[in-house]
Order: structure tokens, then sequence, then C-alpha cells
């Protein structure tokens, strides 16, 4: 059995059948079948999206210490992968830590996405590929397709006409990027990140244009879960400069000097402040439990140094953990 | 400055690059959207037209294997896709466009004749047209049933449905059957597109073109069943006790008592005509049937979509392998008395197949590529 029929027979035709039960409950409505299944399915996908968040959320803050490394060691290769491991050990953290359970959630997310393609079917060749992952024992499936693709003023199995879905796609992951993207005071990581924030978004909506507004509303509702996640995680992380980062900026403008810390979140150490910060060695991080609590324990200690308030603000602090 | 600008242009570089290629992933995870199309043959004169799946009117002569003429290019602004077989009548052939459009072409000189509609186009059209009495007739996904004058392409009158309509009309007894996705299966009047009879309800879309045997309609629908309909007023004769595994999409064939439907579930059903019971239990061809069979003398051929084509003698309902062209097929066979011909759309190709051996007569390559 090729690794096709697999992912058919595991993933993709379990969730295309799903969707269209699911769709009979909803009052035939697809467009809350895709809300609802895209809410099922992120809520299932909860613990490993938040473990990932986590993980991201605190390199981002080992990040600066990392970039001193590369600074002092980057041309001593092993030197620099000891020493890299050696911050890692200390700090608790596993590098792989964010990827994994990206790479777990991501085959679901993709069966999911490609699910909904699948029984927004227009063509004679997609209704019978559609025709291939329908199961035999539910006779339901058979009557209901092709569903109805009805939604507000959305026919879902087509673009947008009004252009209003690219948009709201564009924004939300825009607030989505924005949240976790750090700032930083390095004009070249500044520049890098400034890319980042707006490309995502930039790409999608235009994708948008072009793809079944089904496809759109996933995007819609799996930007709008990530986001409140990520609050829950972060905050509202590069999304709300806190009073400090606009002190501190105004601060530094005023001085005339390069814009260093606004140090928002652990994501968005500057790497101005990172230099200081290394130079107060590793000792932040400490090895035991609760990597929030030696974030902040760090970041306490920065600011006793450098003479500024504590790194976060009240509205960048992880609401839970 | 000069880091914005860079950043900017890097920026650019790479929103092209991704916008290339994410499509093109998206693609590869099962989003292709693209219709592509695959129109049967049409037998006409000693000459068989189809569409080609590059958008032309290909005809080809019979008895030389030769193309009549250079394919005829139908519209350069928006490459026809074209699934249904083209109709023959009146002296020019009809096809009909997922792009919207019905194209009339005099098959003598391959020159278009008329365009329908003029100006714009209908929403996309997968039902073949079919010519009768000097109309043409077909289905769109606007969920309207039209009749054009064959002459002149003009509309004589439209009649709606209750939604999107892909099946072929069949016409007899000056009354048009046609099913719809609204799950109906609807008796116009040719004279004027009004309903003849209620509109007979099933639990699933009807795509399968019907047939006309005996004062009675039968057709596939995708709740799994064959229909038998009593063609003067709609009343229900049977529906098949068996249940198949998956949607009848094309259209069934009926010889020596027995109508034989072949279905996405990779089998081919027989039943009595008169009671809807299995004959004997269903062929299994491995492969989803989703090309319209066709009939000669007491032969049934079908075709799967892996590419193998069968024939099932109708007297003794004993089937074999006629050929494994190993090319996937999606349009409808046609024959005439020494060939079965079958449009492949792996490699875009035309095999006559010899009826009895299976022997490819001939082949010709359809894509210009």
């Amino acid at each position: 059995m090729s690794i096709g029929a697999i992912w058919d027979l595991i993933i993709l035709s379990p969730m295309i059948n799903g969707l269209i039960v699911l769709s009979h409950y909803l009052f035939d409505n697809l467009g809350l079948t895709i809300i609802a299944l895209t809410i099922i399915i992120r809520g299932l996908m909860y613990p490993l999206s938040l473990r990932q968040m986590r993980s991201t959320r605190d390199m981002q803050a080992l990040q600066p210490k990392l970039n001193e490394l590369q600074k002092k060691y980057g041309k001593q290769k092993e030197k620099l992968a000891a020493e890299q491991q050696r911050l890692y050990k200390e700090s608790g953290l596993n590098p792989l830590g964010c990827a994994v359970p990206m790479l777990i959630q991501l085959p679901i997310w993709i069966a999911l996405f490609q699910s909904i393609v699948r029984v927004l079917a227009t063509t004679p060749n997609q209704f019978l590929a559609l025709s291939q992952h329908l199961y035999s024992s539910w006779s339901a499936v058979f009557s209901l397709v092709p569903l109805n693709s009805q939604f507000l003023w959305l026919d879902l199995a087509v673009p947008d006409k009004i252009f209003l879905l690219p948009l709201v796609v564009g924004g939300t992951m825009w607030v989505q990027q924005k949240m976790v993207l750090p700032t930083t005071g390095d004009p070249q990581q500044q520049a890098r990140n400034q890319m980042m924030l707006w490309m995502m978004p930039i790409m999608f909506a235009i994708l948008t244009l072009q793809f079944p507004s089904g496809l759109a509303l996933y995007w819609i509702v799996s930007n709008i879960i990530s986001i409140a996640m990520q609050y829950f995680v972060t905050g509202w992380g590069g999304l709300v400069k806190s009073p400090d980062t606009k002190k501190t900026t105004k601060t530094k403008k005023q001085k005339g000097s390069r814009p260093s810390a606004p140090a928002i979140s652990p994501e968005s150490a500057e790497a101005a402040e990172t230099i200081s910060v290394q130079k107060e060695g590793t000792d932040d991080y400490g090895k035991s439990g609760d990597k929030r609590q030696d974030s902040r324990r760090s970041s306490s200690t920065r600011s006793g140094t450098t003479g500024k308030k504590p790194r976060r603000s009240k509205g960048n602090h992880p609401k839970r953990r | 400055m000069r880091i914005r600008n860079i950043s900017l242009t890097k920026t650019l570089l790479l929103l092209l690059v991704l916008l290339t290629l994410i499509p093109g992933t998206l693609g590869c995870l099962g989003t292709r959207t693209v219709p592509i199309g695959w129109s049967g043959g049409t037998i006409d004169d000693g000459n068989i037209f189809l569409g080609s799946m590059e958008g032309t009117l290909v005809g080809i002569d019979t008895s030389t294997h030769t193309r009549l003429w250079v394919d005829v290019t139908l519209d350069d602004d928006d490459q026809p896709i074209i699934y249904g077989s083209p109709a023959t009548g009146n002296g020019l052939v009809y096809l009909a466009s997922y792009t919207g459009k019905i194209f009339a072409v005099n098959p003598g000189s391959g020159v278009i004749r008329w365009v329908y509609p003029r100006t714009d186009a209908l929403d996309p059209i997968v039902s073949a047209p079919v010519f009768h009495d000097g109309k043409v007739y077909f289905g769109c996904s606007d969920g309207k049933v039209y009749a054009l004058d064959a002459d002149t392409g003009d509309l004589a009158w439209e009649a709606q449905t209750g939604e999107q309509v892909w099946a072929t009309p069949v016409i007899a007894n000056d009354t048009l059957y046609i099913g719809s996705f609204d799950k109906k299966f609807y008796a116009l009047n040719t004279s004027d597109g009004s309903t003849k009879w209620e509109p007979f309800q099933t639990e699933g879309a009807i795509i399968s073109p019907a047939i006309i045997y005996n004062d009675t309609v039968y057709f596939g629908s995708f709740d799994r069943h064959i229909y038998a309909l009593d063609a003067t007023n709609g009343s229900l004769k049977w529906q098949s006790e068996v249940t198949a595994d998956n949607w009848f999409w094309t259209s069934p064939v009926i010889s020596n008592g027995n109508i034989y439907a072949g279905c996405l579930d990779g089998k081919i059903y027989i039943l009595d005509v008169e009671t809807g019971t299995e004959v004997i239990p269903a062929i299994d061809l491995e492969s989803p049937v989703s090309s319209s069979p066709v009939l000669s003398d007491n032969t049934a051929f079908f075709a799967s979509e892996d590419g193998k084509v069968y024939v099932i003698d109708t007297t003794t309902n004993e089937s074999r392998l006629l050929n494994d062209l190993e090319e996937k097929i999606n349009a409808a066979l046609c024959a005439d008395d020494e060939a079965v011909y079958v449009h492949t759309q792996t490699n875009e190709s035309l095999f006559a197949l010899n009826k009895q051996t299976g022997v490819v007569m001939w082949k010709l390559e359809l894509s210009s590529k």
C-alpha cells in the first residue's frame, strides 16, 4: 500500500466523511460545518499547540544568548555547538521543542485543509476524486453530496467576489504574526521580522483571491483560534507596545542613540540588550522547573543591571501556564 | 535606507517565489480545482468527432484514420473544456464547453457556424448536447435546461430545475428526460420546456444520463440505486433492490432484457429490466467506471478508469478483458461496425480497438504537445 493510500485511509477519508456527516447535523450548512470542524480539530490539537507556543516563547527568550554565543564562537564550529548544547541543557530547553508538536499537528492541518477542498468539489474530476473517499457503509454521505455551499453572502466553492475575505485572512494572519514575532533593536533582524510580518499575510490574502472561500473561512477561523491561544500563552505579545517599551524607545530617541530594548516579552528581546544580558552570564536560566519563572528572574536581573523596569509588561505576561 | 531597500527587494522576491511555489504545493495536496475535460467520440457518416483536452474539435476519418482538417480552435480567448460527447445533426457538429458556450461547427470545412451565447457565457456546461428534430438540447450548471435552434443557435426555450444540471438529456416521444443535482428527475415537453409530469424525487443527485426502453425511463442516482419510471406519467416502476457501493455516474445500456449499469464502485450491475432484481452478481472491474458504455449487437463495452476495456456478452452475461490500454479513461466509448473507440486521458490519444479481438487497429495521438 502506497503512502498516499495509507494517508487517505487513516487521515483524509475519515475527515472527509466526518465533515459531510457533521454538515447534516449542522442544518446542511457547510460554512458552520467548516467552522465547527476547525474548532474541534484545533481543540483536539490544543495540548500540542500550547506546548509548541510555549517552546517557541522560551526559545525566543533564549535567542539573545544564542546570538551572543554566535558572535563569540562564530568561527569555532565545534565550540559553538558545545556551548549551545550547554546553554540548552542549563536552560532546560530542547531545540526541537517547537518543531515536534508542529510536526505532529501538520498532517492533521493538511488533512483538514484537503478535506475541505475535497468536499467543495465543483468540477467533474473533483467529484470523481471525492467519490473514492466516501464510506460505502455510511448511506447518508452519498446522498448528502454535493453539499450546499451557500454561507452568508458566500459561495464557499468559489473565491469571495466582494474581496472581503482576503482582507480578513490577511488581517487575522498579520495580528497573529505580530503577536509572535519578537521586536528587536538590530536593524537587520528588525527588517527580517518586518518582512515576515507582512509577507505571509499578503501572500495568503492573494491566495484567498484564487481559492474557494471555504478555505478562506478555514484560514480565518484557524487564525482566530491561534490568536486566542497565543494570547493565553504570551498575552498580546508584539501587538501592543508596553509602557516600558514606549518609554524606552522615547528615551533612546531623545538621546539620539540606537533603540535597544523594548523587550516586551521573552520572544522580543532586543539584540542590544542581549549583549548586556549576556555579559551577566548564563545563570539567569536556572536548571530547574518553570522556565517562565526563570525568564522573569533573568528579566529582573537585567532590569537591575540596566536600571529598567522588569521586562514584561502586564499585557505581555502569559495569562496561564 | 540601504537596509530598507534590500529588505524590500528581498521581501518582494520571496513573496514572488512563495506565490509561485505555494499554489503548486497546494495542488500536490489535492487542491487542484482545474477542470480537465474528457469528451467521448461521436460517429457520423464514417467520421468520428470529439473534443480534445486542449479545447479543440477533432474530426477523424475512421477509414483512413487521418484528421479531416486541422483541429478546430473553438475559442481563442477562453480555452474550452469539453466533457460531453459532441452531437451531430442538421449538417453540423455541436459541442458544449465547461466555459459556458455551445459551438456549432460545419464538419465539411471545420468552420464555426454559430456560438451560443453570442456574447458572454453561461455557467459551466458538463452535459453533452443532444440534437433532435431541429433543436439542440443541453443542461447547464445554472440549473437550466436549454433548447436552441440548431440552424441559428437562437434560444428556443429554457426550463429551470432546482440545482445544477450535469446530466445529458435523452429525448423520446417529444419528451426530454433529464436529472438534476436537486435529486429530481424531470420530463419536459420538447416544444416549450414545460413540465410533462411532476418531477420524480430520489435521495441523491442525478448525473447519469437516462435511457428509454419500452416506454420506461431508466437512470442511476447518487443514492446508489437504479430507477425505472413510467415514461408517460413518471410513476415508479421499480427501484433496484441492490444498493451499490458508490454513485452511478454513467449511462446504463439495455440489451436482451437486462440493464447494464457501471458504477464508481468499480462494478457493473446487471438487473432485470422488468423487476430491477440482480440477474447475476455484479461484475467487479476493480476500478471506477466513469465512462459511459456502448452497446453493439449483443455486446456491451465498458471501460474502467485504470484503462481496461471489457466486453460483456449480453446473451450469456459472460465478461472478458478486451484490452488493457494502461491509460486513464473517463470519456464515453463509441463504436461502429468494426471498432470500439476509446479516448484516453493520460497521454491523450484515440484508440480504435477491434471489437472481437481487442487488438489496437490504430491509435492517434491527440495532444499537440
